[in-house]
């Protein structure tokens, strides 16, 4: 049975409203905008958390430390020589597996023109040292303040090792340890100037 | 065999889907009674089969079929029964079929409920639903398929996390997605209303039970999930302001201050504009905490495995978005108030306040929420939002939000008179302002005397309308009390239940305020047979006790609580950690709790010398946190009272609905 | 218990927990070195509940327990020993890992636009709905006389004469 409020409640298009004021279409943009904007922060965000590759690759984006000895470097100073620059932290279990590695490939290669350099991620000093004590490492180390490096280098974890050659160029990226010689040797291969 | 026939049960569901969407969207437009009936097949079918897909994934969890992935990664020959049917919701692909078969159910119960009602809006709700349940479809399809065949058939699953491995875990999600899920229904009858035109009270009136059933669900779900964080993460607190957390309050905010504007309504036809605004961003916070949780845009400890659904989301989200705002600018100009908000002191007046204050609250912890990742993107700077945010920003609206829900119920519809206000709120307003005085004096705290005193308010205001409402009966009928409150239930549900409810949100936020600002605690390692003092109490620890279970080992310290002025024996407590077999560098621990309606005592085992000759705690009491579960049970109980059916309402309601013009087109 | 009670007890309760923590500090392996005064795990605590652990998300430092993050409680001890306040400390840390250890975004720059949108928000979305409300209630006296005649939202049963008589009323308003 048809009930009057069928009708009632019906209100036909025939009823044209007043067009909206100038006033409100703008803050309907407005409106409108903010959930564009949002929208596409989020597809931005979705997008670049999901690439696979956010690494850093090209040319060997720029950082400057300071070692736990006090002395201040940064990669321009290290021009024409091939650079391994290995991420580590003192906390972390996998980077021991290759400390010992590094040390040896440094000590036999700082005379073929590359040098090691050693970012210490989210790490404490004491601790740190103390690491470095127990594996005798000599190359330079220093913290990474505020995870500059990690955070241009678009490293996720550690221990993470890229290898720069004498143009500035990355041209290998090893993420995990570095597992044995013949692997540092064929890295190293590729840098050596 | 059996999971390429679950594989294709969900293709025919989503095709299926597609039909009945197409047939509810035209069925409505042209009052078609065929494609009408038709939607409600569809929606009938589509529960069916998703039914037997479920079915399909949880035979293969009880009975170990290694060979499906999903069984793989999420179960175990060893692990309990109860926590292999469980798995069903423990990770991705899995949750999302879950997600769907609630769905599904409840898009068949609303349209069996109303099969023979709201003739106008059904097809669009059919549909509607059929929407979500086709996009659910489409992720398990393409992005999440829960059927995935492994190239061999593994010798035993990876097991599942064992942070899932607990009743609380099972129950958590279950009342989380029955309240998430359902709200998909009054949304649903929103666009429904709009796509009709039919934007009276119908939709409205219909939509209230079928919202406050899932809200009363999401709450229990959040009030669970905090429970268990307390009893089980052992940092003493119950809510870290996790982006999961959030996404998960986010819609109780809207879908609470939409419960209320619909009274409004339904009173006097204002704040429709708000209603449906109110909705629609319910189901886009349900569709959006969803996505946050499975597709890593932010981080979470509670972030399922990446996976590839996000892009789906994405699209969805935007026609959820434009899609609706479409819709609510054309019918924009059949949402106007039917009357006018007369007085500042009025019950319209306060519940509009109420929006407003809940639509901050909403926007505040959306954009705590989301402002790590805007920073990232817009700044490279990575900081975080946490609890020192949220307490800052959205503790002093909360306070404003407890004060309004003492003081709207007083209030007059259209306007309230001085001799009104003095006979209403006198008594609250002094016992509020005591309480407040008595804590400042005694703690000489500041907010939690604040808080306290608006808590003391607002509960004065309840307990007042109680009294009122049945000294009115007794006057009346000559009923005991009892038998007078029993009548208030049963006549005035809505409005006497939902004094419960805020009575329960009262007992929360003075959870909240005593755990907050009187919580005390120490760290310390014990000998054997070592005490300790903490508040009232002497703690000694007596031993370790280990204990082999399934697949773990549950390592228990036993701890004994004495009264520290009397030495009187309180009770024993055991804080335990358990080792799991497979994965033994991911300990769980469990809080050894004494729960008082005063205080509780809580008690975090953190490490052991080997034997247990020395044990570390980390040692909390907890002032009137037990009030939070009281709550929560209050809370409950409200709300079935404030939603259960009233035998003579429900007579008028049926005259009153709306039968169906058959389309002039006959058949 | 009255407050002049309270504190004796807190005093006494410190005594006591400074005593017991001694011995806890002793159980643990924290070098302390030329200490100005005990440091006790409570005290480490106490800074640390400020602060977030820099490699989980939404993890208290007090209440982690991953290798970094003892680590970091270590050097807590370190500093409380050699006189550091907890501003300091938490200076330290900040510049050590950046301001994602704070738990709340520094009230710096851009990061204002945290704190303030929220409240810029409501206040402008309580502005506008005052003034609506305001524009709504000009119009008052005239809704309430009106409102005797408006029928109550929900269906009433009309008489078939009620009814042809309305119908043709809207057909005429609305053409």
């Amino acid at each position: 049975m048809a009930d009057l409020s069928d009708i009632r409640s019906e209100t036909p298009d025939a009823q044209a409203p007043a067009p909206a004021s100038g006033m409100v279409v703008v803050w309907r943009a407005i409106f409108v905008g903010i959930l564009v904007l949002f929208v596409v922060l989020l597809a931005w965000r979705l997008w670049d958390t999901n690439k696979s590759e956010h690494r850093a690759s090209g040319m060997a984006p720029p950082f400057t430390f300071t070692t736990f000895e006090g002395e201040t470097i940064s990669l321009d100073d290290l021009q024409g020589q091939g650079v391994v620059v290995n991420f580590w932290a003192s906390w972390c279990d996998p980077c021991r597996d290759e400390a010992a590695l590094l040390e040896q490939a440094w000590r036999r290669e700082k005379d073929n023109g590359i040098v090691f350099i050693g970012l210490d991620y989210l790490d404490q000093e004491p601790a740190a040292k103390a690491y470095l004590a127990e594996f005798g490492v000599t190359y330079p180390n220093g913290p990474d303040l505020r995870s500059e490096a990690a955070r241009r280098y678009g490293i996720k974890g550690v221990p993470e090792t890229f290898f720069i050659n004498s143009a500035g160029e990355i041209v290998q990226t090893v993420i995990g340890p570095i597992v044995n010689e013949a692997q540092m040797e064929a890295y190293l291969a590729e840098i050596r100037p | 065999m059996i999971f390429h026939i679950g594989y294709l049960i969900l293709i025919t569901a989503a095709v299926l889907a597609v039909f009945g969407m197409i047939a509810g969207f035209w069925g409505g437009r042209q009052r078609n009674v065929k494609l009408a009936l038709s939607s409600y097949h569809a929606v009938y079918a589509v529960a069916g089969l998703v039914s037997l897909a479920a079915a399909i994934l949880w035979y293969a969890l009880l009975t170990d079929r290694f060979e499906v992935a999903y069984v793989w990664n999420h179960s175990e020959r060893a692990l309990p029964v109860f926590y292999k049917f469980s798995a069903l919701w423990g990770g991705q692909a899995g949750s999302l079929l879950f997600w769907l078969l609630i769905l599904s159910g409840f898009g068949a119960a609303a349209a069996f409920a109303n099969r023979r009602r709201h003739w106008a809006l059904m097809p669009y709700v059919n549909a509607v639903m059929l929407g979500t349940s086709l996009f659910f479809a489409i992720l398990l399809i393409f992005a999440a398929n829960p059927f995935r065949l492994a190239s061999f058939v593994p010798q035993d699953g990876q097991g599942l996390n064992p942070l899932l491995q607990n009743y609380w875990m099972v129950l958590h999600p279950v009342m989380l997605y029955l309240g998430y899920v359902g709200l998909a229904v009054p949304f649903a009858f929103a666009v429904g209303a709009l796509l009709s035109k039919r934007l009276d009270n119908e939709w409205v009136r219909t939509v209230r039970r079928w919202t406050l059933i899932p809200w009363m669900f999401l709450s229990a779900g959040i009030l669970m999930g905090s429970q268990w964080a307390y009893m089980e993460l052992g940092w003493g607190g119950y809510w870290a302001w996790d982006p999961v957390e959030n996404a998960s309050f986010l819609p109780w905010l809207t879908a609470t201050a939409f419960l209320h504007s619909i009274v409004v309504q339904e009173q006097r036809g204002i704040l429709k504009v708000w209603n449906v605004t109110l909705i629609w961003m319910t189901y886009f916070l349900v569709i959006l905490g969803t996505f946050t949780t499975r597709s890593g845009v932010l981080e979470s400890v509670h972030s399922f495995a990446r996976s590839d659904v996000g892009p789906f989301f994405l699209v969805f989200m935007v026609i959820i978005l434009f899609g609706f705002l479409w819709l609510l600018f054309k019918r924009l100009p059949l949402l106007r108030d039917e009357q006018a908000i007369e007085s500042y002191t009025s019950r319209e007046a306060a519940f509009m306040a109420n929006n407003w204050l809940f639509a901050g609250i909403a926007f505040a912890t959306l954009w705590g929420t989301f402002f790590p990742m805007f920073s990232e993107i817009l700044t490279g700077d990575r900081i975080s939002v946490a609890a020192p945010f949220f307490n800052k920003v959205n503790g002093p609206l909360f306070l404003l939000l407890i004060l309004l829900m003492g003081a709207a119920p007083l209030l007059g519809w259209r306007r309230t008179s001085r001799q009104a206000f003095r006979k209403q709120f006198t008594w609250p307003t002094l016992i509020g302002a005591a309480t407040g005085v008595a804590i400042w004096l005694l703690y000489d705290a500041g907010y939690p005397a604040i808080g306290l005193a608006a808590c003391a308010f607002a509960a004065a205001t309840i307990v007042q309308e109680y009294v009122r409402g049945v000294q009115a009966r007794r006057i009346t009928s000559g009923e005991s009390i009892p038998a007078a409150m029993g009548n208030l239930w049963r006549r005035n549900g809505r409005r006497y239940g939902g004094y419960l409810v805020h009575l329960g949100i009262v007992l929360i936020a003075t959870a909240v305020i005593g755990n907050e600002f009187f919580q005390q605690n120490t760290n310390v390692t014990l000998a054997n047979g070592e005490s300790v003092t903490l508040g009232r109490y002497e703690i000694a620890y007596t031993g370790l006790e280990p204990n082999r279970k399934v697949n773990h080992i549950e390592y228990g310290a036993r701890l004994m609580i004495f009264d520290q002025k009397s030495g009187k024996t309180l009770g024993s407590i055991l804080p335990r950690r358990n080792i799991y077999d497979k994965t033994p560098e991911q300990p769980t621990s469990e809080v050894g709790l004494r729960m008082t309606l005063l205080e509780d005592v809580y008690v975090v085992l953190n490490g052991w010398e080997t034997g247990g000759s020395t044990a570390t705690f980390t040692m909390y009491v907890n002032p009137l946190t037990i009030w939070m579960w009281i709550g929560g049970l209050v809370l409950v109980l409200g709300t079935l009272v404030a939603s259960w059916p009233h035998p003579g309402r429900r007579r008028s309601e049926a005259a009153a609905s709306i039968a169906y013009a058959v389309g002039s087109a006959g058949d | 218990m009255n407050r002049i009670g309270r504190a004796l007890f807190a005093l006494a309760a410190l005594i006591c927990l400074a005593w017991l923590g001694s011995g806890a500090v002793a159980a643990q392996d924290a070098p302390t070195s030329g200490p100005v005064e005990e440091v006790t795990l409570n005290d480490v605590n106490e800074v640390a509940r400020d602060l977030w652990c820099p490699l989980c998300s939404g993890v208290r430092l007090d209440a982690c327990e991953l290798k970094a993050c003892d680590q970091m409680k270590d050097v807590i001890a370190i500093k409380l020993a050699e006189g550091e306040d907890a501003a300091s400390i938490k200076d330290y840390f900040i510049e050590q890992y950046g301001p994602q250890v704070l738990g709340e975004p520094p009230r710096e720059g851009f990061n204002w636009l945290a704190w303030i949108l929220p409240f810029v928000a409501l206040a402008l979305g309580g502005v506008f709905l005052w003034r609506q409300t305001a524009r709504m209630m000009r119009p008052a006296a005239e809704t309430s006389a009106a409102d005797a005649g408006v029928a109550p939202p929900g269906a009433q049963k009309q008489t078939e004469d009620d009814y042809a008589r309305k119908l043709d009323e809207e057909l005429a308003k609305y053409g």
